[in-house]
C-alpha cells in the first residue's frame, strides 16, 4: 500500500518539477507552493462549511460596527464583544475540520518536497559521510562490513567504528556524476544506498535509508526500504543542507513554502469562490 | 503587456527571479563604480623578502620572473623603519610618514599609567552602558573597535580623487581604515577572542609540553571507550556577570584499531585519519538565546594512539558574518567567502606557536602554511583577473613566516641547527621565494605598457642566534631596581619592579623608555637636561656593550627617538630604539617585562629567523618595471611616488618623496 502511494507520489512531483530542474530551484518551489495553495482553496471549500463561515464572518462585522456606533454606550459596546468572541468561535469551528483534512495531503507534499529542497548533491571531489547503523545486538568492531569499489566514489578513509553508538563510517570523496548506488557488503547481505553527484539545481535527494516500517516508508518514501530483518538499521549520506538564497539570505525552504501558499491561497480565494 | 510579446515577458520574469537570488551588496559591488585609469598600479608586498637571498636566487637564474623584472627596469634595497618591525614598516609604506607621524613604534606599546604593555594597532573597548537582569548584563550600547594608526592611507587619498584600489590583506590595517575602497584587513587582525591568535591542543600527555607557554592552551583529555569528550573554549561571555569563558562541546570517537577518528562538533560531523586537516568549520559560541559568537577553525588530527593529540586552530573572525570588522565595505569580506568559501581571517595566518611548541612539526607547519597559500593564491588570480584600473595591493605573509620559522636550516651556527632536519627543510625559504616569483611571474603576463609593478618587502631577514634581556641588562647597570632580588625571573609584567627607584625600562620588541616624571604614572626622572643626559648614557653604554660568550656588540645602534622621528605622535615613542646586531635580538622574555638572570642567552626556539636587528643590516626590496631616480628609496616614499604618478598633490606631513 505505502510502496503504491510513494511511488505514485514520487511520479507526480517528478512530473511537476521536470521543467523546473535546470534552473533556479525558486521556480520549482514557486509551483509548488501554487499548487498546494489551489489544493488547499479546492479542499477547503469542500471540507467547510462555507455558509456557515460566511454568515460568522458577517456577524464579526457586523459586531465591530455595533461597537463603533455605540462606543458611548458602554453596555451595548461589552455586548458587542462578547458576540465578536463568539461569531469568533464558530468561524473557528468551521474551519477546524477542513484544516483536520488538509493536514494529510500536506504532510505528503512537505514529506515529498523535503527531498527535493532540503540537500544539495554532493559535487565532484567533495567529500562526504557513508554512515551505517547496526542493530542493538551487534557491535560494529566486530561486523563483517565493507564498501564494495566502484568508480562513482573513492573511500578515502578505513572505518570508524564506534560500538557504543552501533555506527560505522567511512569518509568518500565524490568522482562521477549522476546518481549511482553504493554497494555495501554486511556479513551475508548486499546491501544498495543511492548516492547524488553533480545532479541538477532542482533533483531528488535521498540523504537516509531505514528498514522496512510504516512510519519510515511515510518518511523515506524516495528509496526502497531496507529489510526488516536487516542487521543494518539505516544508511546515511551526510550531503550539504539547502536552502532558497533571496537577498544574500539562505532560507529555509519550508518557510517560503508555508509563506508562498498562503498568499497563493488566499491570492486565488475569490477566483476559485472559496469563503476562508 | 502592449508593448511586450510573452516571450519577452518570460524572459523579464527570469532575470527578475535571478535579482532575488542575488544579494544587495552583489548589486551594490557592480553599480558603485569609479574614474577609470589609463596608468594602473600594482603592489606586490612580499613580508620579509631578503634583498640578499633574493639577488643570489636571482643571479643564478632561480628566480626568472624577479629577474626579468629587475632586466626591464631596477632593483634596489628598500630602506625600512626604525624599528624594522612589520606593523611599523608597512605603516610607513601606508602612509608615507615615519613612526612620529602615524605613531606605530612597536608590536607592543604600554601604558605609562600601568606600565602594562597594550597592542600598538587598534584599541577595542566594550559598552559602557549596561542593564543588570538577574545574572546577565545587556549592552545599552555596540563596542568599539579603533585603529590606532594615525595619518591618512595612501588609498583613502586615491578615493579623494577617485581612483580605485583594492588593498588586499595589509598589516596595520585592523580595524579597517574607512573608505569605499576594497580593503581587507591583515597583520594586527585578531582572532574571535580578540588575540593573535590561540590555538588549542588536546592530548592524553600533557606532561610533554612546557607549561610556560603563551599563543595556545593545551587541554588534557582521557581516551574513554575509544572516545575523546573536550571542550573549544570561545571568548568571554559579555552577557553574563561573571563574564564566563563560553565554549562548545565536542566528541572524538577513535576506531579501535584503525588510525581513524570521527570528530563530532555542533552540526559538524567529520572523519580525519592521523596525520590529516580538516576544511574550514563554521561554529557558534552561544551567548544567550538570541546571541552568538560566529568563527571558523580548523582540526589535525596529529595522533590517536599511543597518545591521542588533536590541534585546533585559533578560532578566526568569520568572513562570512564577521563578529568584527575586517573588510571595507563590509560585503567585500563576504563577496570573497562566497567565492572561495572561508578562509583565514587571522592577521598571521600560520600558526608559529604551534610549531614552536610541538604541536605542529615544520612538516605539518608547511602544510599548515600551504592552506594560507592556497586561499591567497586564489583570491590573488580572482583579484588580478578583474584589475583594470587603479591601484592593486597584494600581500603575501608566508615569505616571513617561514623565513622566522625555518632559518635555523639555513644557518649552521643556529643553537638548534639540526642536519638531518637541514637536508630536510633547507628548501622551504627557497621555494616561498619562488612562489613570489610565481605571483610575479603572473602579475607580469596580466600587465600592459601602462602599469606600473612594483615588488616590495618591508624588511629583510637576518639569523636570531643569542637573545639580549634588556631588562636584566638595565637592572645590572643599576636603571632597574627590584623590590626582591631573589625573584628575580619569576615574575613577569614587571610585578617586581620598585618603580620609585627605576629609571628605565624596556617593553615591545625594540623599545626602552625612561621612567619619566609626569609622563609614567611613578616616573622619577625630570624631562629635559636629566632626561637627556641618561638616554645617552644608556644608549652609549648599550653601543659598547659585549656579548660575555661571543666578544661582538649586541647593541649595533641605539637611536634616540629625538633624532630619528618626526610629526604629531613624537610623544608617544619609546624614548631609545634598539637596533640590534645580526645574529641579536630581545629575549623572549623581554618584551612582556620579565628579567631572567642572565643578560644574553641562546635562542634555542624555532623562531630562528628575524629582522628586529639595525635596520641597515635588514632593508627590504624593491624591484620595479621603471628606473628608480632616488639613490637610497625608503618605504615611505612609495605613498608619495603613487600620488605622484596620478598627478595628486603630496601631503604636507608625508615625509618620503617619489622615486620615479
Amino acid at each position: 500500500m505505502m510502496n503504491v502511494l510513494n511511488a505514485v507520489l514520487s511520479k507526480i512531483f517528478e512530473i511537476i518539477f521536470i521543467p523546473f530542474q535546470n534552473i533556479n530551484p525558486w521556480y520549482g518551489m514557486i509551483v509548488i507552493s501554487l499548487l498546494t495553495g489551489i489544493l488547499m482553496l479546492y479542499v477547503f471549500k469542500l471540507t467547510s462549511d462555507q455558509e456557515g463561515i460566511k454568515k460568522a464572518k458577517n456577524k464579526i462585522k457586523a459586531h465591530l460596527l455595533e461597537m463603533r456606533l455605540y462606543k458611548n454606550d458602554l453596555i451595548t459596546s461589552f455586548k458587542a464583544q462578547g458576540n465578536i468572541l463568539v461569531s469568533n468561535f464558530k468561524y473557528m469551528r468551521h474551519s477546524v475540520k477542513p484544516l483536520l483534512v488538509m493536514i494529510i495531503p500536506i504532510l505528503l507534499i512537505i514529506i515529498h518536497s523535503n527531498f527535493w529542497f532540503a540537500y544539495d548533491p554532493l559535487d565532484i571531489n567533495e567529500k562526504a559521510l557513508l554512515k551505517i547503523k547496526l542493530s542493538e545486538e551487534y557491535t560494529p568492531s566486530n561486523f563483517d562490513i565493507k564498501i564494495i569499489g566502484n568508480d562513482f566514489v573513492n573511500i578515502e578513509t578505513p572505518p570508524v567504528r564506534i560500538d557504543d553508538e552501533h555506527e560505522i563510517a567511512w569518509r568518500f570523496s565524490a568522482l562521477k556524476q549522476g546518481v549511482h548506488e553504493i554497494e555495501i557488503q554486511a556479513g551475508e547481505k548486499s546491501l544498495t544506498k543511492s548516492v547524488s553527484i553533480g545532479q541538477r539545481p532542482l533533483s531528488k535527494i535521498s540523504p537516509l535509508k531505514k528498514r522496512k516500517s510504516i512510519m519510515n516508508e511515510l518518511l523515506y518514501p524516495v528509496e526502497k526500504p531496507l529489510d526488516k530483518n536487516s542487521p543494518v538499521k539505516s544508511i546515511e549520506i551526510s550531503y550539504p543542507t539547502s536552502g532558497l538564497r533571496i537577498f544574500g539570505m539562505n532560507i529555509h525552504w519550508i518557510i517560503s513554502f508555508f509563506i508562498l501558499s498562503i498568499i497563493f491561497g488566499f491570492s486565488l480565494k475569490g477566483l476559485f469562490g472559496v469563503e476562508i | 503587456m502592449n508593448n511586450i510579446n510573452r516571450r519577452e515577458f518570460l524572459k523579464l520574469g527570469l532575470a527578475a527571479g535571478s535579482l532575488l537570488t542575488l544579494s544587495p551588496s552583489n548589486i551594490l559591488s557592480k553599480t558603485l563604480g569609479k574614474k577609470a585609469t589609463r596608468k594602473k598600479i600594482i603592489i606586490l608586498g612580499f613580508d620579509g623578502i631578503d634583498p640578499q637571498l633574493l639577488k643570489n636566487w636571482m643571479e643564478q637564474g632561480k628566480l626568472p620572473a624577479f629577474r626579468r623584472l629587475w632586466e626591464s627596469g631596477d632593483f634596489k634595497p628598500l630602506r625600512t623603519s626604525i624599528p624594522p618591525q612589520s606593523p611599523v614598516a608597512w605603516s610607513n609604506f601606508i602612509t608615507g610618514m615615519n613612526p612620529g607621524g602615524h605613531g606605530i613604534y612597536d608590536f607592543i606599546h604600554r601604558d605609562p599609567d600601568t606600565y602594562i604593555p597594550i597592542f600598538s594597532a587598534s584599541k577595542t573597548s566594550g559598552s559602557n552602558k549596561k542593564i543588570s537582569i538577574g545574572g546577565y548584563e545587556f549592552p545599552l550600547s555596540g563596542g568599539d573597535v579603533k585603529l590606532l594608526r594615525m595619518g591618512k592611507a595612501f588609498w583613502q587619498i586615491l578615493e579623494d580623487y577617485d581612483i580605485p584600489c583594492t588593498v588586499f590583506k595589509i598589516p596595520s590595517n585592523y580595524p579597517p581604515a574607512d573608505t569605499k575602497q576594497r580593503t581587507l584587513s591583515g597583520m594586527g587582525t585578531p582572532d574571535i577572542l580578540g588575540t593573535y591568535g590561540i590555538c588549542n591542543f588536546y592530548t592524553t600527555k600533557p606532561s610533554e609540553i612546557d607549561p610556560d607557554i603563551g599563543g595556545a592552551r593545551v587541554h588534557e583529555v582521557y581516551v574513554i571507550g575509544n572516545q575523546v569528550h573536550a571542550k573549544l573554549p570561545g571568548p568571554d561571555n559579555a552577557f553574563k556577570k561573571e563574564h564566563p569563558e563560553s565554549y562548545i562541546d565536542f566528541t572524538v570517537y577513535i576506531d579501535p584499531m584503525n588510525p581513524v577518528a570521527k570528530i563530532k562538533i555542533q552540526n559538524h560531523e567529520f572523519i580525519l585519519k592521523q596525520g590529516e586537516w580538516s576544511k574550514w568549520k563554521r561554529i557558534n559560541f552561544n551567548m544567550i538565546p538570541t546571541q552568538s559568537v560566529k568563527g571558523i577553525c580548523n582540526f589535525f588530527l596529529k595522533q590517536v594512539r599511543p597518545e591521542f593529540k588533536l590541534y585546533v586552530s585559533p578560532v578566526n573572525i568569520d568572513p562570512a558574518d564577521p563578529v568584527l570588522p575586517i573588510s571595507t565595505p563590509k560585503s567585500y569580506s563576504k563577496e570573497l567567502e562566497k567565492e572561495f568559501g572561508p578562509f583565514f581571517t587571522k592577521g598571521l595566518p600560520a600558526d608559529t606557536s604551534a610549531l614552536t611548541y610541538g604541536f605542529l612539526d615544520d612538516g605539518e607547519f608547511i602544510e599548515q602554511d600551504d592552506l594560507v597559500l592556497k586561499e591567497r593564491l586564489d583570491i590573488f588570480d580572482y583579484e588580478l583577473k578583474r584589475f583594470d584600473s587603479g591601484v592593486l595591493f597584494y600581500y603575501l605573509s608566508s615569505t616571513d613566516q617561514r623565513q622566522h620559522m625555518f632559518w635555523r636550516h639555513i644557518d649552521k651556527l643556529s643553537p638548534i641547527y639540526d642536519e638531518k632536519l637541514a637536508s630536510q627543510y633547507k628548501d622551504t625559504i627557497f621555494n616561498i621565494y619562488q612562489t613570489a616569483d610565481y605571483v610575479l611571474d603572473k602579475t607580469m603576463k596580466k600587465a600592459d605598457k601602462d602599469t606600473i609593478i612594483m615588488a616590495i618587502s618591508d624588511h629583510g631577514f637576518c639569523p636570531f642566534r643569542r637573545q639580549f634581556n634588556i631588562n636584566t641588562w638595565l637592572k645590572e647597570n643599576g636603571y632597574h631596581k627590584l623590590i626582591d632580588e631573589r625573584k628575580q625571573g619569576d615574575t613577569s609584567l614587571f610585578m617586581n619592579t620598585d618603580w620609585n627607584k627605576t629609571q628605565a625600562y624596556a617593553i615591545g620588541l625594540n623599545g626602552l623608555y625612561i621612567n619619566q616624571k609626569n609622563r609614567e604614572s611613578r616616573g622619577i626622572v625630570s624631562p629635559g637636561t636629566e632626561k637627556d643626559n641618561l638616554v645617552y648614557e644608556i644608549a652609549r653604554k648599550l653601543e659598547n656593550y659585549k656579548d660575555p660568550e661571543t666578544g661582538e656588540n649586541v647593541i649595533l645602534k641605539a637611536f634616540i627617538s629625538d633624532k630619528v622621528y618626526s610629526g604629531a605622535q613624537t610623544s608617544h615613542s619609546p624614548d631609545i630604539v634598539l637596533g640590534f646586531n645580526k645574529g641579536y635580538r630581545i629575549s623572549w622574555a623581554s618584551p612582556l617585562g620579565r628579567l631572567p638572570k642572565k643578560i644574553v642567552e641562546d635562542n634555542r626556539d624555532k623562531w630562528s629567523g628575524d629582522h628586529c636587528m639595525a635596520p641597515q643590516l635588514i632593508p627590504g626590496i624593491l624591484l620595479t618595471n621603471r628606473k628608480i631616480k632616488k639613490a637610497s628609496p625608503s618605504l615611505y616614499d612609495l605613498s608619495p611616488t603613487m600620488l605622484k604618478i596620478y598627478g595628486i598633490p603630496i601631503p604636507e606631513n608625508m615625509v618620503g618623496t617619489p622615486i620615479f
